[in-house]
């Protein structure tokens, strides 16, 4: 194909665009739609696991070391801890910190724990950030079998509850952005299919003045692809005006679980750059496969 | 420059549309085909343009045996002719110029002989001032002219015409045969495929009967033996 023909190509994309305004209004509203769906949605799982994600790490083991450990033994322990796998930030409470603790928290009263040696009633303990709660239950298995050890208090009910919760967004999350990409798919695939359909005789025309398929192809796909960047960039500003105004009407909901939750809610800063890729993929892919696909049924004349 | 030896087509519904057909269209000829509806002219047309391949029998047009062309080696063929339908077929949303110019840029002509070359067959067709305008502005045989400008414009030996006239007035339908009859004294085959037989019997040439499948009637010899 010479280099002229090949702009002129492009160029006949480009007007066809125009020429068939109404068609390609109709196939850049189905595709900005079905990508605010699909981007709607994921944003949606993204967030939610990422609140989960935050209470989560809220939950902490506790390990209390055996009563009369000497400083030794205690780091001896800190270390062994460290190479346990499933622990992330450990806090070691010693008897004095403990006491002092309770002193505060038992306000006018505290001095009740005067009589007492820090060490005969608070033992030493561990805080213990668990990374995955689904594992909680194995972690703590593991650290019951250390003979420094004497309790670990997990909140297991929680942890099963978290990890119930994370699997059920994790797989709904990308079962209904899946359902919804099939779905999109067949919408779209059936406007590109009309618009084809309804520029068959122009396709025919082509071919019997003997035109190749490639010459016949190459305006389709760069309507294509110009179509799916269009919706492309449109369903990427509206997913965008629409999530910044989602974060700005959840700072005015007077719920303090809501404002708890929200500082978790990631700024659309940090995910810009994966839904443009994501959107810019679908869009161009969609649009330009789609065209392609579809107008191989005409060429067979 | 086209051939049938024992043509023979079954469509996949059953339906027999040709029977042993034998045909011989030299170079330079200028041949009316026709027959009722369902004659079997448009399969003619369509085994012309390798639109359909033969259930059975060869054809040959321009040098190509049809039956053995691969698809990809299709448009090389149809570049090599020059066609016009009864609906005209131009592209709705181009000028009468560009209607012209794409048929020459399909086959990878430079600009600078596009340019040299439009105008030229559209002054062949009468229509040189009326370039600009796109189809649906035109007359019915303004737009059967620009049909055949198209088919004129990359000088094909053969020009195929599936009802030419089928769609334009009866005064204007003289005037688009004796069109092609001027493109054919210049050394171009042409085959017009018609109904309308008072429009033939006002061109005394070869006339090719088709009726039920069969050709019944061809004056090929008589009018050679005129000459």
């Amino acid at each position: 194909m010479k280099g002229s023909n090949f702009g002129y190509l492009v160029k006949e994309g480009v007007r066809s665009l125009w020429v068939n305004r109404l068609m390609s209004a109709a196939a850049v509203g189905v595709l900005v739609a079905c990508l605010i769906l699909v981007g709607g949605a994921g944003l949606f799982a993204v967030n939610v696991n990422s609140v989960v994600q935050y209470v989560e790490n809220q939950n902490e083991v506790v390990a209390f070391a055996m009563d009369g450990i000497t400083d030794d033994q205690v780091e001896e322990l800190d270390m062994d801890l460290h190479m346990t796998p499933n622990i992330g930030e450990i806090t070691l409470v010693t008897s004095e910190e403990a006491l002092e603790e309770w002193k505060e928290r038992m306000g006018e009263n505290g001095d009740v724990f005067d009589a007492y040696d820090p060490g005969e009633i608070f033992p030493v303990m561990f805080r213990l950030q668990v990374e995955d709660i689904a594992e909680m239950e194995d972690t703590v298995f593991t650290l019951m079998q250390h003979p420094y050890l004497q309790r670990v208090n997990s909140p297991q009910e929680i942890a099963n509850t978290l990890t119930s919760v994370r699997q059920i967004v994790s797989i709904g999350g990308v079962l209904i952005v899946g359902i919804l990409v099939v779905v999109s798919l067949l919408i779209i695939a059936n406007t590109i299919k009309i618009t084809v359909f309804n520029r068959r005789k122009e396709i025919s025309i082509m071919k019997y003045v003997g035109a190749n398929d490639s010459f016949i192809r190459l305006p389709f796909l760069v309507e294509g692809l110009m179509l799916g960047l269009l919706a492309a960039l449109l369903a990427f500003f509206a997913v965008w005006g629409a999530y910044e105004y989602v974060l700005h009407w959840t700072a005015e909901i007077q719920s303090s679980w809501i404002q708890e939750a929200r500082q978790y809610f990631i700024p659309f800063e940090k995910l810009y750059k994966p839904l443009m890729a994501a959107f810019g993929a679908l869009g161009i892919g969609v649009g330009a496969l789609g065209s392609m696909v579809f107008v191989r049924k005409y060429l067979r004349v | 420059m086209v051939e049938f030896r024992n043509v023979s087509k079954q469509y996949d519904n059953g339906t027999k549309a040709l029977q042993n057909v034998n045909l011989r269209i030299d170079k330079g000829e200028f041949v009316f085909i026709v027959g009722s509806s369902g004659a079997g002219k448009s399969t003619l047309i369509k085994l012309m343009l390798r639109e359909e391949k033969p259930t059975s029998g060869e054809v040959i047009v321009n040098g190509f045996r049809l039956n053995r062309l691969k698809r990809r080696q299709v448009p090389r063929f149809r570049r090599t002719l020059g066609v016009v339908f009864q609906d005209f077929r131009l592209i709705p949303y181009m000028s009468a110029y560009d209607n012209v110019a794409f048929a020459m840029r399909v086959t990878n002509v430079s600009a600078k002989d596009i340019r040299h070359r439009v105008p030229y067959v559209l002054g062949l067709v009468g229509l040189a001032s009326k370039a600009k305008i796109i189809p649906e502005k035109l007359s019915g045989g303004e737009q059967q002219r620009v049909a055949l400008a198209r088919a004129l414009a990359n000088n094909p030996d053969l020009i195929i015409a599936d009802e030419p006239t089928g769609n334009i007035d009866p005064e204007l339908s003289y005037e688009i045969v004796s069109l092609l009859y001027e493109i054919n004294k210049c050394g171009t085959t042409i085959v017009i495929v018609t109904h309308e037989r008072e429009l033939v019997e006002k061109f005394h040439n070869r006339v090719i009967t088709v009726e039920n499948g069969a050709i019944v009637g061809d004056t090929g010899e008589v009018w050679d033996e005129r000459q």
